[in-house]
């Protein structure tokens, strides 16, 4: 891939990586003196220019999106962490938080001055309590040395970050769900429009980013867009911290410039498929429809490669399948997932999520047969695209191309009494 | 005024509408179930699909929270919309228990309606069903919740949160687990918690009053006017085989909505009991004739001046109107006088008023006082040997007043729905028709005059309306041009003398009522309740959907 500084991940294994001191010592809060050298419009217009996406899984210009911020308004503007991680497969925004949190801090002083926020939040999912600690005490030690509070680092520009603890759905990393939540209400999506950046949190416009994207942004501002961008791809700018978990000799994450082929990364950083051949790869957590081994022959890790092989480059964590793999198995555990995880809000969603599953439950028992694998793939055209927000495209996507790609996983369970391939998922 | 295109028809929609209701007020059907046109739209059911072109070609949307706007095209009987509205409803039918036979919604439920409409009529489940469960649970005064028929629409949750501002109810547990329940510690009591059952698009919450005493195609429906306080929300008298089943609120964009008090709404109860059934002229009873003329006779015995009158805010604009006639032809329109006994009741700033009767402002409009001090000094020392009392129960209202007014009265004539302290009292007692009896009007506090309808005729051809019993007396006692056949005429009438009403006759008037030139004597209702602006401004009949 050739030489590259690691912007996101360059403080892990440094000892005490999470503290203010190692931070300061490796360059920490230097883009600060850019920053305010800069117009929040010209901040905005840099990020643009990277190209950086939204690392949370749609992948929209995260340089666009604080341009939906009206200008001059007389409500406050919010920025929103989106700290949530919760893509069943995904694992890289909690080890950001816990190794080197100063970084997200910076990222936040950075998008708050660019869209005029001077309160923010980190809705950061419940289970991470380490995590939670480490905010914590990052934004404290932020605050005493004047990186946050008035008048940051001699600036006029004032900001204080608050930790709100989410209480463990899904669905609150769906951004106006998160602010539902955030506003103390029961995590479920609104109704669009009105979009965020209009009313969003407690009716103010708000910018909701994720953890890996605001943390991205220092270095765009200390290095330059165009040195961003001359990362990657032309179409996937910049690096992006993948994961690997599943079938494979080692787990675990690396930054890297976006258009490794998947092969070689599942080869030289996941050292290999264990217990046998490659079948399938869920290429960015579970709501991206699934690959087989062969559709990953040409694939890059782009946002583009991700797309013209039909699925989405959601939060570029791969998980690995090998041959073994019972397809029938692991689509029942998503199945499962999503039932419990709807919020409940929409018909489609609420009542299909849950036929789904009792559908392939019924397979599974070997009751079923063609008619009800034709129903689930029908009800997957009628959830996805008709409900407020896109959870059950994530449901259908899997569902469909679960089904569609690997049939005869599903249809042994046709004749009563097969029995599962060892070493399946179960 | 914007201009669209729906199902290939061109017209022009108010701008602020939405896609449902510019279709719904087209007469193009377009199934929905979360939409109420007066609570906030949630847009979860799914339902009101339409496809609409984009610069990104067609995309399916749902209806209720699309505004109208110039050039917009759309489709609800577009395949890919017609597969969604479908689906949805199949979805929504799944775990449904399909009681129907035992629920009271039947017959007017949008689930069923529904689905005879625009269902898939391909059932299937493939499945066993699941149950949500949750059968007839108590949670208010009135109200029966049955979880298992839910829809999950949340028309009810919006509406307490909106209206009463009570927020007893809330959706607990996510996904196909949801349920709506109520909170813990709390009842479903406030005072306009009968709404929620008449907005359920099922049968999950019914009315304890209502449950297994009618199917709904039995019921007769006749528009009316709310008696109970001088809001008048308009309402329907449901009836069958001569009685009365409930009081529904009947939609006016410019007064109640779709909704009504409790207070009003279990009324229908109270109005149909203790009915004064017979008249009683001294010793016994009589038929109407008779007794008209036995008191023709003792009226005609008297001086113009010793005869007075109580006319009243509780009866109709065409009572009170041939009552004052009759005093201005053959008394002393002096001695007619309007007061209220009434203690004030309960108000606030949704609906509810505290003064308990519907036509004050009727009263006011004719020019009847409450009477001055000599009107009561005379009653008081006997000077009238006769007082006519019409819907009015002093006795009831005020009895130590009442006892000194008309202890010295020989002759009290009492016209009376139903059997009051009053009506005890009196030497001379007729019955009159209730208000569901009759046709007649009544103005508002927010001075709208509104016209109810007969819905039961009373099996006694000698109960007949107040205006009539007079027309029938001022008759007997040889009184010329107070000869009226039914109330329309008496109104029509009235309309020629009484400025306001000029121009008016019964039959042209709008079921919504007319406001009158005539200064409100109350504030507009729901004052700080949200709701969507109106931008149709007449009813579409969305009370149940």
């Amino acid at each position: 891939m050739g030489d590259f500084q690691p912007q996101l991940t360059k403080r892990f294994g440094m000892k005490d990586s999470h503290k203010l001191k190692t931070y300061l010592e490796s360059g920490g809060y230097e883009s600060l003196k850019k920053l305010f050298a800069m117009t929040p419009e010209q901040v905005t217009e840099e990020v643009k220019a990277s190209g950086l996406k939204g690392r949370g899984g749609a992948g929209f210009s995260a340089g666009m999106k604080w341009g939906f911020v009206p200008k001059g308004g007389a409500k406050p503007v919010y920025l929103v962490v989106n700290a949530d991680e919760g893509e069943p497969g995904t694992f890289t925004d909690r080890f950001m938080m816990l190794h080197d949190p100063h970084l997200l801090v910076e990222g936040i002083i950075c998008a708050s001055y660019a869209i005029g926020c001077h309160t923010a939040y980190i809705y950061v999912r419940g289970e991470f309590l380490e995590q939670i600690k480490r905010l914590e005490a990052a934004i404290a030690e932020a605050k005493e040395a004047g990186y946050l509070g008035k008048a940051i680092q001699g600036s006029n520009f004032d900001l204080e970050i608050w930790v709100h603890r989410g209480a463990g759905a899904y669905i609150c990393g769906e951004e106006t769900g998160l602010i539902e939540s955030l506003e103390g209400k029961k995590g479920q999506p609104r109704i669009k429009p009105p979009f965020p950046a209009i009313v969003g949190a407690f009716g103010c416009p708000t910018i909701v980013n994720n953890v890996k994207t605001l943390a991205s942004v220092p270095w765009i501002l200390a290095n330059g867009a165009k040195a961003y961008a001359a990362l990657g791809t032309p179409e996937s700018q910049g690096t992006h911290v993948f994961g690997i978990s599943g079938h494979v000799n080692q787990t675990g994450m690396w930054e890297l410039p976006f258009g490794m082929p998947m092969m070689d990364f599942i080869r030289d950083y996941g050292k290999g498929v264990k217990g046998g051949a490659l079948k399938a790869v869920i290429p960015g957590g579970s709501s991206c429809p699934v690959l087989t081994a062969k559709e990953c022959e040409d694939l890059t890790l782009t946002y583009e490669s991700m797309k013209s092989h039909g699925t989405m480059f959601g939060t570029g964590c791969v998980t690995v399948m090998n041959e073994h793999t019972d397809m029938a198995k692991v689509l029942k555990n998503l199945t499962h997932f999503y039932r419990d995880e709807s919020c409940g809000q929409c018909t489609p969603c609420r009542e299909g999520s849950a036929w789904e599953d009792r559908l392939l439950k019924k397979v599974l028992s070997g009751e079923g047969s063609e008619k009800e694998l034709e129903l689930m793939l029908e009800t997957c055209d009628n959830m996805e695209g008709k409900t407020i927000c896109v959870f059950s495209s994530a449901l259908a996507f899997p569902v469909r191309s679960f089904i569609k790609k690997f049939r005869p996983d599903f249809e042994k369970y046709f004749v009563k009494g097969a029995v599962s391939v060892p070493g399946a998922v179960s | 005024m914007a201009k669209i295109t729906l199902n290939g028809q061109p017209m022009e929609v108010p701008d602020g509408a939405n896609v449902l209701e510019a279709a719904l007020s087209n007469g193009v059907p377009l199934e929905h179930f979360c939409y109420q046109r007066y609570l906030p739209v949630a847009g979860n059911c799914r339902t009101c699909m339409v496809e609409m072109d984009t610069p990104r070609g067609p995309v399916l949307a749902i209806g209720c929270n699309t505004k109208v706007a110039d050039g917009m095209v759309i489709r609800t009987d577009a395949p890919n919309a017609k597969k969604a509205q479908k689906t949805a409803l199949e979805m929504l039918l799944l775990d449904h228990p399909l009681d129907c036979p035992v629920c009271d919604k039947a017959g007017e439920c949008k689930l069923q309606d529904q689905y005879m409409q625009y269902g898939l009529y391909d059932f299937r489940r493939g499945v066993p069903r699941d149950f949500k469960g949750g059968k007839a649970e108590d949670i208010g005064e009135h109200i029966v919740l049955d979880t298992e028929r839910c829809v999950l629409c949340t028309r009810c949750i919006r509406f307490v949160d909106e209206v009463p501002k009570t927020s007893e109810l809330a959706i607990v547990n996510r996904g196909h687990d949801s349920k709506i329940t109520i909170f813990p510690g709390m009842r479903l009591d406030n005072p306009y918690s009968g709404n929620t059952t008449d907005i359920c698009p099922v049968g999950a919450l019914t009315l304890k009053e209502f449950r297994f005493q009618q199917r709904v195609w039995f019921l007769k429906k006749t528009e009316s006017v709310c008696p109970g306080c001088a809001r008048g929300c308009d309402i329907t008298v449901e009836h069958n085989k001569g009685r009365i089943w409930r009081f529904m609120p009947r939609e006016n964009p410019e007064l109640n909505k779709t909704w009504m008090c409790d207070e009003g709404r279990f009324s229908f109860i109270d109005q149909q009991e203790n009915r004064q059934e017979a008249i009683r002229l001294g010793h016994g009873t009589d038929d109407l004739k008779g007794a008209l003329k036995k008191l023709a006779d003792i009226l005609g015995g008297l001086q113009k001046d010793e005869v007075a009158g109580i006319a009243s805010p509780y009866a109709a604009l065409e009572d009170n109107f041939l009552l004052k006639k009759l005093f201005e032809k053959r008394f002393d329109v002096k001695n007619l006088a309007a007061p209220t006994w009434a203690k004030k009741g309960e108000a606030d700033q949704v609906l509810r008023l505290a003064e308990k009767y519907p036509n004050e402002q009727g009263v006011k409009l004719l020019g009847i006082g409450e009477g001055d001090a000599s009107f009561w000094e005379k009653l008081e020392k006997g000077v009238f040997k006769a007082v006519i009392v019409m819907h009015q129960d002093p006795f009831g209202q005020d009895p130590v007043r009442a006892k000194e007014y008309f202890s010295k009265v020989k002759a009290l004539v009492v016209l009376t729905v139903h059997q009051t302290q009053t009506s005890r009292e009196a030497a001379m007692v007729f019955p009159v028709r209730a208000f569901y009896e009759k046709d007649g009007t009544f103005v508002n506090a927010t001075s709208r005059l509104q016209r109810f309808r007969l819905a039961l005729e009373p099996e006694d051809p000698n109960v007949v309306e107040a205006s009539l019993w007079i027309s029938r007396l001022a008759k007997a006692l040889g009184v010329e041009g107070m000869d009226f056949p039914d109330t329309p005429s008496v109104f029509n009438a009235m309309a020629k003398e009484v400025g306001p009403l000029s121009g008016l006759t019964f039959n042209s008037l709008s079921s919504m009522g007319k406001v009158l030139d005539l200064k409100p004597i109350a504030p507009e209702p729901f004052v700080g309740v949200k709701a969507q602006p109106n931008v149709l401004g007449k009813a579409l009949g969305v009370t149940n959907g």
